[in-house]
């Protein structure tokens, strides 16, 4: 062990000042002055548990795909049929991908907007701003089973707060179950997702809006820049690296939006709010088809439409970015 | 200047005011139905909780589970969270103190499961869980778990580790400390801002997860709140005070938490964002 002390010394050379660039030399990575033993000690625990419970799911996951797989029965080889099915008879399925798109779309849009509006009102200085924004955070903190059954209740067409308050100001012909109407129950979940989320879009806004150079800024309003024009033609492209994150992030989070599905209609009335994920739920758990492989087929297509969604998306704003410059 | 400022305070001043009654309105409406019998809310559903019934969280807690779920809650984010703040801190030391091959390679590996649906996983996870007999266990539902929260740890975690320096680690080499304690003695103490801000992150997210206990646990005894609440709102979703009652129940650690960590918190939660 002592003998190691200097050379071990080359090893806490810090990732960013190495020169990944030149061609490793073996004896760099496999020679003794690389504590390979330390590293794997370190590594290894994350590694098994990243193999036998994210791996190993993800490869089963593929290969149930292409077999029936029902209980107590010999699993039965089905090649790509499940796949010919999802893609060109279950129409249930591109429903739901319809209406997931429409959430990954409009729910990401509607946050950020917002939340842009919030954190600019919160940076032009209204006071008590620290106290707004833990206040608008809290949604976050929430589970989806409490956000959904408190929302339940606030649709509620007998004694829910919309429908209550609308009565009031005398539009009681507006009222309605807003979670029991195919036409406007998908809009009324997205609603929710929206005030859940904005909050925490909020923060990290307002977090960008502070680190804008101080410079550029003072700049504009030596140039008599309104306010109007600083946030359209100096803030909002500075922070674009950000709000493509956030877009990025959140358009992830509603493609796999399920709990509060689940939770408020199950993906009702009349498919309106299926997305994909609690109907991957029902063909594998909920209803009585036990078949495990067909589900598993819908997962991996999923997973592509995912990966080529948000490739797509950051490829465009990227490009965007260099043609700007 | 100034009064033109003013102005513009004096219009924002309803729209935040507004949206702030938004947020907030709702867990007010909670905490009050909480405190009110059923027959009378449905009598005035915004009437004031007066007399305040506070036995209902007596009832809730030993009456219908509450307790049971809690307790497995509990149990179950407490071990998940153990495991995943030593696991976690561990492959991130090594990812940003080590050059190896491989080292991007895993971490781009554990950083792309971020985006993976769950759904990718969770039909095999059950069949897994169920071939190995830890299908309905709680053992089971946390090393899940630490899986499942493992990627976002690593990420913080690496971040932040990089940016220690490297003296450091050589005073510390030069004194003969083994790399294990290296790891101990200074990594993990000086990390210590964002080692705690990980593991608040986890202990809200695990504390909240539905998907994955809803399909690996399956015996009342062994529900986690989350779906403890889903299953008393199929039993008695009527009993609209009493639901209520439930939510508190489950909300009240979160917003204690927050209460003190509401910085740790809220940098915990949006570190994956801002980098």
């Amino acid at each position: 062990m002592a003998s190691e002390l200097p050379l071990t010394r080359k090893a806490a050379i810090l990732p960013e000042e190495a020169d990944l660039l030149r061609p490793p030399r073996l004896s760099r990575w496999f020679g003794e002055e690389q504590p390979i033993g330390a590293v794997v000690q370190f590594l290894l625990p994350a590694l098994l548990f990243y193999a036998v419970f994210t791996t190993y799911p993800v490869v089963l996951t593929v290969w149930d795909s292409i077999f029936t797989v029902l209980p107590n029965r010999p699993t039965r080889f089905v090649g790509l049929a499940n796949y010919a099915t999802v893609l060109f008879q279950d129409d249930t399925f591109w429903h739901a991908v319809h209406n997931t798109l429409i959430w990954a779309v409009f729910g990401p849009a509607m946050e950020i907007t917002l939340a842009l509006l919030l954190a600019l009102a919160l940076y032009a200085g209204i006071p008590g701003s620290r106290i707004f924004r833990l206040l608008w955070f809290t949604p976050v903190l929430m589970s989806y089973v409490v956000v959904g059954v408190i929302w339940m209740w606030i649709y509620n067409y007998d004694w829910g707060v919309i429908d209550t308050l609308l009565r009031l100001v005398g539009l009681g012909s507006l009222a309605r179950a807003w979670l029991g109407d195919p036409a406007v129950a998908l809009p009324a979940l997205i609603v929710v997702t929206t005030w859940m989320w904005t909050g925490f879009n909020m923060i990290v806004l307002l977090a960008a809006f502070h680190s804008l150079p101080g410079e550029v800024i003072e700049a504009a309003e030596l140039d008599h820049c309104s306010w109007l024009q600083k946030l359209w033609f100096i803030m909002i492209p500075l922070l674009r690296p950000t709000i493509v994150n956030l877009f990025i992030l959140s358009f992830v989070g509603k493609m796999k939006v399920f709990d509060l599905v689940w939770v408020t209609t199950r993906g009702g009335p009349l498919w309106a709010t299926e997305t994909v994920s609690t109907y991957v739920y029902k063909r594998a758990f909920d209803w009585s088809t036990f078949d495990l492989g067909y589900p598993s087929a819908i997962a991996c297509i999923w997973f592509v439409i995912v990966l080529a969604c948000v490739t797509v998306l950051s490829v465009i704003f990227r490009q965007r970015r260099k043609l700007e410059f | 200047m100034p009064w033109r400022r003013r102005i513009a305070q004096a219009l924002l001043a309803p729209v935040v005011l507004l949206y702030t009654l938004a947020t907030v309105g709702p867990f007010v409406w909670i905490v009050v139905l909480s405190l009110r019998i059923t027959p009378d809310i449905f009598r005035n559903p915004y009437g004031a909780p007066v007399p305040a019934h506070w036995e209902k969280y007596a009832a809730a807690w030993f009456g219908s589970n509450y307790d049971v779920y809690f307790f497995n809650s509990l149990l179950v984010v407490g071990c998940a969270v153990a495991i995943l703040t030593v696991v976690g801190a561990m492959a991130a030391h090594a990812l940003a103190r080590y050059r190896f091959i491989g080292n991007r390679f895993c971490y781009f590996l554990i950083f792309s499961t971020l985006i993976f649906p769950p759904q990718l996983i969770i039909i095999a996870l059950y069949q897994i869980l169920i071939e190995y007999g830890l299908f309905d266990t709680r053992i089971g539902l946390v090393l899940v778990y630490v899986s499942l929260n493992l990627p976002i740890t690593v990420y913080i975690l690496e971040g932040f580790f990089r940016r220690l320096p490297s003296d450091l680690y050589d005073a510390a080499r030069m004194d003969g400390y083994s790399e294990m304690l290296v790891f101990w003695k200074v990594s993990f103490p000086i990390a210590w801002p964002a080692i705690s801000a990980t593991i608040i992150l986890n202990t809200i997210t695990l504390w909240n997860e539905f998907l994955f206990a809803i399909v690996l646990i399956a015996d009342d005894s062994r529900r986690t709140l989350p779906i403890g609440i889903l299953k008393f709102m199929g039993d008695q979703g009527n009993d609209v005070g009493m639901v209520a009652t439930g939510l508190m129940i489950s909300v009240v650690p979160v917003l204690l938490i927050y209460a003190f960590f509401s910085e740790k918190l809220i940098q915990g939660i949006t570190a994956g964002a801002v980098k």
